[in-house]
């Protein structure tokens, strides 16, 4: 039977629905101990995956295990996993403790085990109400809460923060820790890495069925490129004195400062003084994961732009007189929008999202990157004066291009959906009680 | 496995499916053999007296005519166990708790056998609810001349628990089969209520009273009942003619029970054990292939 390890084991996993190809050679393990996150795009595959490690769906070739043995030869599964599934079902006429005491009979735990897990997940004052009436964020604690009944050694949930507010999601961050401490093991889907990034040590991200990274969190973080926001008295003259020492990788921002990638704050000072440009600003942006995901998960567009990326600085500076009317053009594609389509890209059928990037292609020819590029007085002047009338998401303006540039846009609704899982519930578990 | 039947005793008791249809089951049997058997009473008292029968001296009112609504309340009330059967796995599936119930069963094959179990005996409970509407009904009534003794009475309420079982357990496999408990419903009432009756009577009627109808599921389902009662009807008609001084031949005694299958609500049909195989044969296909296309279903 089943080794008791915790771990769980998905191994060249491949789903095909028909001619659609939902799971393509997946495989990573999770141990007992951490929290995995497993990522992706919505349509990516994810939701499959796990139905496949549960025993709901039949894989097409290769094979999942929790406790080394596939879901119907765990013998009592429910004893063993509990799983949170996205559009989980109850009956709507049937009260939550009824609910939880069919199930508590299908795995055979006691009936009280039923008030202890809804105590648990805060609907001790909700056992006695239908399932229909419930909200959303209600449904995902009762699915929890069946999940829990068997006490599992192995929890997968599949986007359980849909439909919980920020004090359930701040909840469920803390439980799952506490649960995965415990020696325990979680496997949580999101298409939102911020949602699940306090909260995982371990992350699996997938795009259109393949596994696009696989490992600790930390070595994504450290992976990441940074970036460093200068504010020159003259942008002009710092991006030409940096062309010259071989960093190219320069772009204007909107508010007339630059972004450079792939040179230290040290570097740049230097270079800085020695072409005698002052610095007013200079300010290091280290690199979030969302960006890393967006481009893990964006890879069929991101190739052919890093291609023409390359292009951009050898143009000369000659081709400047033309930029304003290329900006005019990009502004509506641009901004906030574009990113999302970048990013998801490859989620969707590749046909489907193709066209975003043929989009640009038309509002930014190859001479509109020549702009961002090097120099002439003028059209940084025209830049700046653009700056103003283009959209909050005026750093669309790059992203054709370079994606490194994109950091910053992501960078502050970063921070502020997470905050400490601690902050609203230092008693753990129970103080998600309401 | 017993953990699971637990659990599927305790989702039709934690709902209120199982009144809601066994209510309406109850009245409807008793109604209904209330009317028939009171329509029986008129129709064979005004028969009784026609000249003609009373010369020949066969005395009608000797028979146990309250059998056909005995058996016509049964039949008519099993769409209710049907629609219970019925809705067994298919809104489990439409209502997405089958993830639930997967996740927390052995295999799959436990919980759909947990299943069968349960609803062999809630298909028993509605047939013996519906045995007694229609035994009280007939009793309301029927003149008390014409009703059955204890032993007939007793194999055609059988033949009738019987005939909810099956009826059950073929709503679950369909139901199964289908996933949609919509679609299922539709298919087997329209099946069961109109087309199933008028097409075993064209048929039957068409081709001359052969036994085709009673080949099909709906005529071997109610061969079960309609048999039996004709078997009862014959069993009587042939004392009475024996003790007249005459015969009956086989052929002679076929023909007669043909023509009461018809009246109560059988056309078409076989022998009463016949008919149980066929209608179990029936039920035994739908229900394996619901069940094993259950056992394979992506649950998506």
């Amino acid at each position: 039977m089943q080794d008791g390890s915790g771990r769980i084991v998905v191994q060249n996993l491949t789903k095909n629905f028909g001619q659609v190809a939902a799971v393509q050679n997946l495989s990573f393990h999770v141990e007992p101990g951490s929290v995995t996150g497993f990522l992706g795009p919505n349509g990516s595959g994810k939701t499959t995956t796990l139905r496949m490690l549960l025993g709901l769906v039949t894989p097409t070739a290769g094979y999942a295990t929790i406790n080394g043995q596939p879901f119907h030869r765990l013998g009592n599964p429910a004893r063993v996993v509990g799983g949170v599934l996205e559009a989980q079902g109850f009956h709507p006429g049937r009260t939550a403790r009824d609910h939880l005491r069919v199930y508590a009979a299908a795995m055979g735990v006691p009936d009280q085990r039923a008030d202890e897990v809804l105590n648990l997940v805060g609907l001790g004052a909700a056992g006695g109400r239908a399932a229909g009436g419930f909200s959303l964020g209600m449904k995902q604690r009762l699915a929890l809460a069946t999940a829990l009944l068997g006490d599992p050694q192995v929890l997968v949930l599949d986007e359980p923060a849909n439909g919980l507010d920020p004090e359930g999601i701040a909840w469920l961050r803390t439980f799952l820790k506490a649960f995965a401490q415990s020696g325990r093991t979680v496997l949580i889907s999101s298409h939102l890495l911020a949602e699940v990034e306090q909260t995982i040590d371990q992350v699996v991200i997938i795009s259109r069925g393949q596994t696009m990274y696989y490992g600790m969190l930390d070595d994504l973080r450290k992976a990441q490129q940074s970036r460093v926001i200068v504010q020159p008295a003259d942008p002009q003259k710092l991006a030409v004195a940096l062309q010259e020492m071989k960093i190219s990788n320069v772009t204007p921002t909107p508010d007339g400062k630059l972004a450079v990638v792939g040179a230290t704050v040290q570097q740049i000072g230097d270079i800085a003084a020695q072409a005698g440009v002052a610095l007013y600003g200079v300010q290091e942006e280290k690199a979030d994961l969302e960006q890393m995901f967006f481009r893990l998960t964006s890879g069929q567009y991101s190739a052919p732009s890093q291609v023409q990326y390359g292009q951009p600085p050898p143009v000369p500076p000659g081709g400047y007189g033309t930029p304003p009317q290329g900006y005019q053009q990009q502004p509506p594609q641009q901004g906030y929008q574009q990113q999302p389509p970048q990013g998801y890209a490859p989620g969707t059928p590749p046909g489907g999202y193709q066209q975003p990037p043929q989009g640009y292609a038309p509002g930014t020819p190859p001479g509109g990157y020549q702009q961002q590029a090097p120099q002439p007085p003028q059209g940084w002047d025209q830049q700046q004066q653009q700056a103003p009338q283009t959209p909050p998401g005026g750093w669309g303006q790059q992203p054709s291009g370079q994606q490194p540039v994109q950091q910053s846009p992501y960078a502050p609704p970063q921070q502020p959906p997470s905050p400490p899982p601690g902050d609203h519930n230092p008693g753990g578990p129970e103080g998600g009680n309401h | 496995m017993g953990m699971l039947i637990k659990a599927e005793f305790r989702k039709i008791l934690t709902t209120k499916m199982w009144w809601a249809m066994m209510l309406p089951a109850l009245l409807l049997a008793l109604g209904w053999a209330w009317g028939v058997s009171a329509l029986i009473t008129s129709i064979i008292s005004d028969i009784s007296d026609v000249d003609l029968i009373e010369e020949f001296n066969i005395s009608f009112d000797d028979l146990s005519w309250s059998v056909i609504a005995l058996t016509r309340s049964m039949n008519i009330a099993t769409i209710f166990p049907l629609i219970f059967g019925t809705l067994a796995l298919a809104s489990e599936l439409s209502r997405r708790t089958i993830t639930t119930s997967f996740l927390t069963a052995s295999t799959r094959g436990a919980l759909l056998s947990a299943k069968a179990i349960t609803y062999v005996v809630w298909g028993l409970l509605y047939g013996v609810v519906i045995a007694i509407g229609s035994s009280i009904g007939t009793v309301l009534g029927s003149d008390s001349g014409y009703l059955p003794d204890a032993g007939q009475w007793l194999m055609i309420v059988l033949s009738g628990i019987l005939g909810c079982l099956l009826w059950t357990l073929f709503g679950l496999g369909v139901g199964a089969l289908m996933g949609s408990p919509v679609g299922a419903l539709v298919i087997l009432l329209i099946y069961s209520l109109i087309v199933g009756p008028i097409g075993d009577l064209v048929m039957t009627g068409l081709t001359e009273g052969s036994y085709l109808a009673g080949f099909l599921p709906n005529g071997s389902a109610n061969g079960l009942t309609g048999a039996t009662a004709s078997q009862v009807l014959a069993g009587q008609v042939i004392d009475l003619v024996t003790n007249a001084g005459g015969t009956v031949d086989d052929e002679g005694r076929e023909q007669f029970e043909q023509v009461v299958r018809g009246i109560a609500g059988a056309p078409g049909a076989l022998t009463l054990w016949l008919s149980g195989l066929l209608f179990l044969a029936w039920t035994g296909v739908f229900f394996v292939l619901g069940i094993l296309r259950n056992r394979n279903r992506d649950i998506t």
